[in-house]
């Protein structure tokens, strides 16, 4: 277990290695620039703010400082686009607006999905499984800008509930968490359906309601558990899917996140917050992977770490 | 880790609602007024922070704000500003003429470094100090290598005053092939600090070398040689003065009869000098940041709000009515108009223009024509396109008026000049208008009949539907009336921007925003080797006029007559062609009063007033729909 941990943890020290390589080489050979608009500075000015940010060193040079800079101090860099803030600064303010809408997208598509699930496993082929497993072929289809415009038209100008966009209270949150958690509702629906379907066509089940115990506890105690392994394998790539799909979603409803943040580094040149950023998901990822590991081998007995 | 992320989105529920909210586009990127250039830039910098003069939101002229009064001597040449007594900063300190000083220097430093420097080269000096670039016998200050805080610019190392007498250079590297402009801008930069500098100070002869040089084999090493932060021009020869706390006077190099809306062009705002100097690069920061206009900073979230609040020691604190602002970064269009149609904001800017023949019916979108033009440069280096003939057929074989109209419908005019209306007393030139067949005529004079032989044109411009549509059409009119082939490419912006420098392309997209109303704002981008010229075109007489007559002329008519003949020099020549002319597009509640739609598009905010009445109105009349 613990030699199982330190692999993985070196493992993920590489990737993050390899990936601020490869994100370094490939920024610098894209062109344009950070400090370029439409409105061009005189050559002076423009030497001056590539000295701010040791953009004027070699390529060599200016690889190992990032480098050096960021193993020793786990320091960023200053943003080029946000001049008054550090790359640190926005990704500690970006993240848990990202974090709490990935985390109401993820409880929501939860809640939804298995719910769903079990009520489609549980009465096979009535009028609801159809219409519950339709539903969920449809989420799945629509990209989620698509079903924001929608629920936007609906939710907001024909029933004035919801806020349209912004970030400062809970019912800015709604919208944006279902339009993010919806594709992974309906996956994890039909996940839950077909785990279940299939674990009660086994022989502990049938031992189980041999022995004459309720139908619920047979579901819940029983079944329930070996049909959420499925699920559980999801969830790791769910969570990166949620925190990927975040940056269509936070720029739709104007949420102030690491998608926002990502987007905007990307089309600005913004070379220090995008390596942030690009550095960030990357831990997130492999970390999020690892936890998803430990919990499968918690559930199922059978897996084994090593 | 879920429950923190959970607490931190619950506490955002205690936000107190501001009095007004507004969409700023897209995220600032500094408060600091002298590093920054933009329009989002400009409105918080308006609010915070104020200069000698204010532009008035309904006629664009400068009105005083911390200048009570002013004087321009006989010649024109030289400008004494009184300050008002009742100014003061944030923190309770008197705004005085030191401060102005201060901050031009700091503003000039290329240290600092100000992209809109330029705009106080009119004072004699100014360009030397910011360039850096010295003449022997120039009167120079040092500054030593001692900084009390290395990381920042202020408080600056002990300053020395001198003559420079000598500067001995180590040779100069040799260009190489194949290294890119900037490349090369930087190796001559990392030779020039290895400059020695021979400085008489006080009778006696000292060299400095900067402190920071990277010396290689050939360069001189003495003990002599004292280590230097940097050597500039003596900031005392530049015309900029402090007679007393309340009296600064400025010398001009030449009439500058625009130069007072350069004091209301807020890069040119004083910024706090002990707040600078001892906070450094964290001075915008809410807790630290000490300001000077009617509003404070509350609060700072990146890419969500900045928060202003009324600051009570404005001078003119009684005449701002708003107390509570919210300005959201908001980036999308789309966005931005849903949140206004649902009442979550009460000033939206620059609706999407796929919903303005919908929009355009409503009386809550405010337009004003815009001193900004839409035009298409011409690379001039270009076979075929070299041929003025060519360039100017293609000016008249497009549908300007249409552009306007089918496209664009806000009410855009069509532009002949480059210079917008609207400049007072100024009458611009005009280039050909919408002619297909004068166009295949001369097209034909110049060899290229019916587009045969001329190389297909590539029209360059930065992905957005806008853009794309309007090349589209002007394809499709060359293809008609010209029978010229052009090849579409969008790009994204970054790309765009740095073909577009490189000179990498045919025909560009471009737009200018003027900074102050007068023609000199847009003709002195297309003076020889200007950084915005992008066309390769260069005039002797058009140099001439720009950079030396113009400028010297008294009399302003006279003035304006010769940068005429400029703008038809450039019309006749036709490096750009000029599409439309730009309006301001905002959608504003009707409960707000004093805002008026300018050729500047500028909305001071403290002059804005909700009328209580009328907003409940509006409110009740909203939900019931």
């Amino acid at each position: 277990m613990i030699l199982f941990l330190v692999k993985r943890l070196i493992w993920i020290g590489l990737t993050l290695w390899a990936v601020f390589t490869a994100s370094f080489l490939l920024m610098s050979s894209v062109p344009g620039g950070p400090f370029q608009s439409e409105r061009n500075m005189s050559p002076e000015v423009r030497l001056r703010w590539l000295e701010r940010y040791d953009l004027d060193a070699p390529l060599h040079e200016q690889y190992t400082n990032q480098l050096t800079g960021l193993v020793t101090r786990f320091d960023l860099g200053l943003s080029m686009s946000l001049q008054d803030f550090t790359v640190n600064d926005v990704i500690a303010q970006g993240f848990p607006v990202s974090a709490s809408l990935g985390i109401f997208a993820l409880v929501f598509a939860l809640a939804l999905g298995l719910a769903a699930g079990m009520v489609s496993a549980l009465w096979r082929q009535s009028i609801w499984d159809v219409a519950l497993m339709s539903l969920a072929t449809l989420g799945i289809a629509l990209p989620n800008f698509v079903l924001a415009s929608v629920l936007i038209l609906l939710l907001v100008f024909k029933l004035p509930i919801f806020p349209s966009a912004g970030w400062g209270s809970l019912e800015q949150l709604v919208l944006p968490a279902i339009c993010l958690g919806a594709p992974f509702a309906a996956y994890i629906a039909r996940l839950t359906r077909t785990g279940l379907l299939e674990i009660l066509s086994q022989d502990f089940i049938r031992t189980a309601r041999a022995k004459g115990l309720p139908a619920r506890r047979v579901v819940l105690r029983h079944a329930l558990r070996g049909a959420l392994l499925p699920v559980v394998s999801f969830l790791g790539p769910a969570i990166a899917g949620i925190l990927t799909g975040s940056l269509v979603v936070e720029r739709i409803f104007a949420l102030p996140g690491l998608g926002s943040h990502f987007i905007e580094a990307a089309t600005q040149r913004d070379y220090s917050l995008a390596m942030g950023m690009v550095l960030f998901y990357t831990a997130l990822l492999t970390t999020m992977n690892l936890l998803v590991d430990l919990a499968y081998a918690w559930l199922d007995p059978r897996v084994k770490l090593d | 880790m879920a429950i923190t992320a959970l607490g931190y989105a619950l506490t955002f529920g205690a936000l107190e609602p501001a009095d007004f909210t507004m969409i700023n586009g897209t995220e600032i990127k500094s408060l600091d007024p002298a590093i920054v250039s933009g329009a989002p830039e400009g409105r918080i910098i308006n609010a915070l922070f104020e200069g000698l003069f204010r532009q008035d939101p309904q006629t664009v002229e400068p009105i005083p704000a911390i200048c009570e009064r002013h004087e321009i001597s006989e010649d024109g040449r030289t400008y004494r500003f009184h300050l008002r007594k009742a100014c003061q900063w944030s923190d309770g300190t008197p705004i005085t003429a030191h401060d102005f000083v201060w901050s031009w220097r700091r503003f000039l430093m290329p240290e600092t470094p100000a992209e809109y420097a330029y705009q106080l080269f009119y004072i004699p000096g100014a360009k030397k100090f910011n360039s850096g670039v010295l003449e022997v016998g120039d009167r120079v200050e040092v500054e030593l290598a001692n900084r009390p805080n290395p990381r920042q610019t202020f408080p600056q190392g002990t300053l020395l005053r001198g003559t420079l007498r000598r500067i001995t250079k180590p040779p100069e590297p040799q260009a190489a092939d194949g290294i890119g402009e900037d490349e090369q801008a930087t190796r001559r930069a990392h030779w020039q600090r290895r400059w020695i500098y021979e400085v008489e100070i006080e009778g006696q002869v000292r060299r400095f070398r900067d402190a920071k040089a990277e010396l290689s084999a050939g360069d001189e090493t003495s003990a002599q040689i004292e280590p230097c932060q940097q050597v500039l021009y003596d900031f005392a020869e530049v015309g900029i003065q402090a007679e007393n706390d309340r009296l600064l006077q400025v010398t001009l190099k030449e009439p500058t009869p625009y130069f007072l809306y350069l004091m209301a062009f807020y890069p040119l705002y004083p910024v706090n000098r002990a707040c600078v100097e001892r906070h450094g690069r964290e001075w915008m920061q809410p807790e630290n940041l000490v300001t000077s206009g009617p509003y404070r900073l509350e609060f700072r979230r990146i890419r969500d709000r900045i928060r202003l609040r009324k600051n009570p020691n404005y001078w003119n604190a009684d005449q701002v009515q708003l107390e509570v602002i919210d300005a959201l970064a908001v980036n999308s269009s789309t966005t931005s108009l849903n949140m206004y149609m649902n009442g979550e904001v009460d000033w939206a800017l620059d609706p999407p223009a796929t919903v303005m023949s919908e929009l355009i019916q409503r009386d809550d979108l405010l337009r004003a024509p815009m001193l900004t033009t839409y035009f298409y440069r011409i690379n001039t280096t270009r076979p075929g396109l070299r041929d003025v003939r060519v360039r100017r057929a293609l000016n008249l074989a497009i549908n300007k008026q249409e552009i306007c109209d089918q496209i664009l419908g806000a009410g855009q005019l069509p532009a002949r000049g480059f210079v917008p209306p609207g400049v007072a007393g100024y009458q611009g030139a005009l280039c050909g208008a919408y002619d297909p067949q004068a166009a295949r005529a001369l097209l034909a004079e110049a060899g290229f009949s019916d587009g045969h032989r001329l190389p297909t044109i590539e029209l360059l411009y930065n992905d957005t539907e806008g853009h794309r549509k309007i090349a589209e059409k002007i394809q499709n009119d060359w293809q008609k009336n010209l029978g010229v082939q052009a090849q579409l490419r969008g790009m994204e912006w970054g790309v765009f921007l740095d073909t577009t420098d490189r000179m990498q392309y045919s025909v560009a997209r471009a737009g200018w925003i003027g900074d102050y109303p007068d023609p000199n704002t847009f003709l002195d981008m297309f003076v020889t080797d200007g950084e915005n010229n992008e066309t390769g075109w260069s005039n002797a007489r058009y140099d001439e006029i720009i950079q030396t007559l113009a400028p010297a002329e008294k009399d302003p008519s006279k003035r304006l007559a010769l940068l005429r003949e400029a703008e038809q020099l450039l019309m006749d020549q036709q490096p750009i062609i000029p599409i439309y002319f730009y309006v301001s597009l905002n959608l504003v509640r009707p409960y707000v009063e004093g805002f008026y739609p300018n050729i500047q598009d500028i909305h001071p905010l403290h002059r804005l007033r909700i009328v209580p009445d009328l907003r409940r109105n509006h409110r009740r009349s909203f939900l019931r729909r």
